[in-house]
């Protein structure tokens, strides 16, 4: 009887995460999480954003946070800009130098490659579909496979990685005067200074929204087991299982 | 064939390696005058030798045509200094204003507005990129910095920054490697007119590739020197004593 329950709660462990991907996962939430936050004190010192090359206060603006009930003087109390600046450029290096580790790294591995390209059988509209209901399905029930990466899971890192990041990095340098003398180009690519401001604030709020899913994802896959294979690498499944 | 393309690739980046080597290839070149703790330091160190790779040919900051300026010009800051001789001299149209040119130069200056009104100037049409956020394009004419070290007899030997002190009780420093660069310059126009007093009369700095905090306004006098220990706590400007980054490119 003892040994009939033992052997039917019985689990066994699976690697699912190779170190390199731990670490810069680790790394890359410290980051982010630092960037967003002198990002927003950056923001809160001067909270409109405008369009093109130009923009300053009494200059038609697309976002005024007095818009949204706090007030120009409010939102200065708030932000310090010099904490702000000094905290989003060092992190910024931290999250350039950590996600060109990442990429380098998994592209020579193949692990973008291998895990993460979706397959033509997965990116048919019906496998999409029956895909995106069970993501929509709440309590889930058991994930039907916890050791591959879905079809949306996949799509979304590589947007997140080869989209995302450089989207992110390229608008923040535009927004640079030392490297805009350098690289004039980067104005022309989004069309000015202040056009590339507002992409980087819009982009920011997109980045709170991945977190947000990703978050829930875990939630929804097991936060304990999921946590603990980002940190160990070794994921619990059961027996039966694979 | 395809090393004789590899070697004129080459030839062609030597000019601005060599520019970086002819100011020194010194240390002040890559490395901000006082190196903060902790990683935002290590940052910081990264940061200005990057920009200044990247900067190795001196390139222009981009220059905007004239219907792209903005007026009037936005103010911040100080607008109109309290400090009592500059009301004097503003109210004297600062016809008894003297810009002090002192420090590792082979002839101390004293110049009136006149005589920088009469050294070949430069106009440009850039954007001035506040740290805080802001952007607004300005045509602003005056004197190459370069030119008017050049008028003191250039800088002596061991010359390493240029430290600016303002009417407003700012000071803020440049290293010679800013300074070299065709858009540094002394500005007593903007926007065709007389530089008014809430941009920084009579006469302020542009550094095209720095942020709005390095552009000083209401000059008094610039110095010459090797070292930025004896101003200051030592950072090189108020805002870099305050805990900004000194070097301010991006």
């Amino acid at each position: 009887m003892t040994s009939e329950r033992a052997r039917a709660g019985a689990r066994q462990w699976i690697r699912v995460h190779a170190p390199n991907v731990r670490i810069c996962h680790w790394i890359n939430v410290v980051a982010s999480g630092y960037l967003l936050v002198s990002g927003v004190h950056i923001f809160l010192d001067f909270p409109e954003l405008y369009w093109g090359h130009t923009g300053y206060r009494g200059h038609p603006a697309i976002f005024r946070l007095s818009d949204w009930g706090l007030s120009w003087d409010a939102a200065g109390e708030l932000g310090n800009r010099m904490w702000g600046r000094n905290y989003h450029f060092t992190f910024a290096w931290v999250f350039l130098i950590n996600g060109l580790a990442y990429a380098g790294w998994n592209l020579a591995r193949g692990h973008f490659v291998r895990d993460m390209t979706p397959r033509r059988a997965e990116l048919t509209p019906g496998h999409l579909r029956a895909e995106l209901r069970g993501h929509l399905r709440w309590p889930r029930r058991a994930p039907e496979s916890t050791l591959r990466y879905g079809t949306l899971q996949k799509l979304s890192y590589l947007l997140l990685v080869f989209v995302y990041a450089p989207f992110m990095v390229l608008t923040g340098l535009a927004q640079s005067p030392g490297v805009t003398a350098a690289a004039p180009g980067l104005l022309d690519l989004f069309g000015g200074r202040q056009t590339a401001r507002s992409l980087h604030t819009f982009g920011t709020v997109l980045l709170v929204l991945f977190v947000v899913v990703h978050l829930l994802e875990v939630a929804a896959a097991g936060v304990v087991n999921r946590l603990r294979a980002m940190i160990t690498g070794n994921l619990r499944v059961p027996e039966e299982e694979p | 064939m395809s090393q004789r393309i590899s070697r004129r690739t080459w030839l062609r980046g030597l000019p601005g390696l060599g520019g970086l080597l002819l100011t020194g290839c010194a240390r002040e070149t890559f490395v901000p005058p006082q190196v903060r703790g902790g990683l935002v330091g290590m940052a910081d160190v990264l940061t200005m030798s990057t920009n200044r790779l990247l900067q190795a040919n001196q390139p222009l900051a981009r220059e905007y045509p004239r219907s792209a300026v903005t007026h009037p010009f936005p103010t911040w800051a100080q607008t109109n200094p309290p400090d009592p001789e500059y009301q004097r001299l503003r109210r004297g149209g600062f016809a008894e204003w003297r810009l002090h040119v002192s420090g590792l130069v082979e002839r101390p200056l004293a110049l009136s507005l006149d005589d920088v009104r009469s050294l070949p100037a430069r106009t440009q049409i850039t954007a001035h990129v506040c740290e805080q956020g802001w952007s607004a394009i300005g045509e602003w004419t005056g004197p190459r910095l370069q030119q008017v070290l050049d008028e003191a007899g250039g800088v002596q030997p061991g010359a390493r920054y240029v430290v600016f002190h303002t009417f407003d009780g700012w000071y803020e420093s440049i290293d010679l490697f800013e300074v070299a660069h065709p858009q540094t310059i002394l500005a007593w126009r903007l926007n065709g007119e007389e530089l008014p007093i809430g941009n920084g009369a009579p006469l302020r700095l542009r550094v095209e590739r720095q942020c709005g905090y390095k552009n000083v306004k209401f000059l008094r006098s610039l110095e010459v020197v090797d070292s930025l220990t004896g101003f200051g706590q030592g950072a090189g400007g108020i805002s870099a004593d305050y805990g900004f980054h000194w070097f301010a490119g991006v």
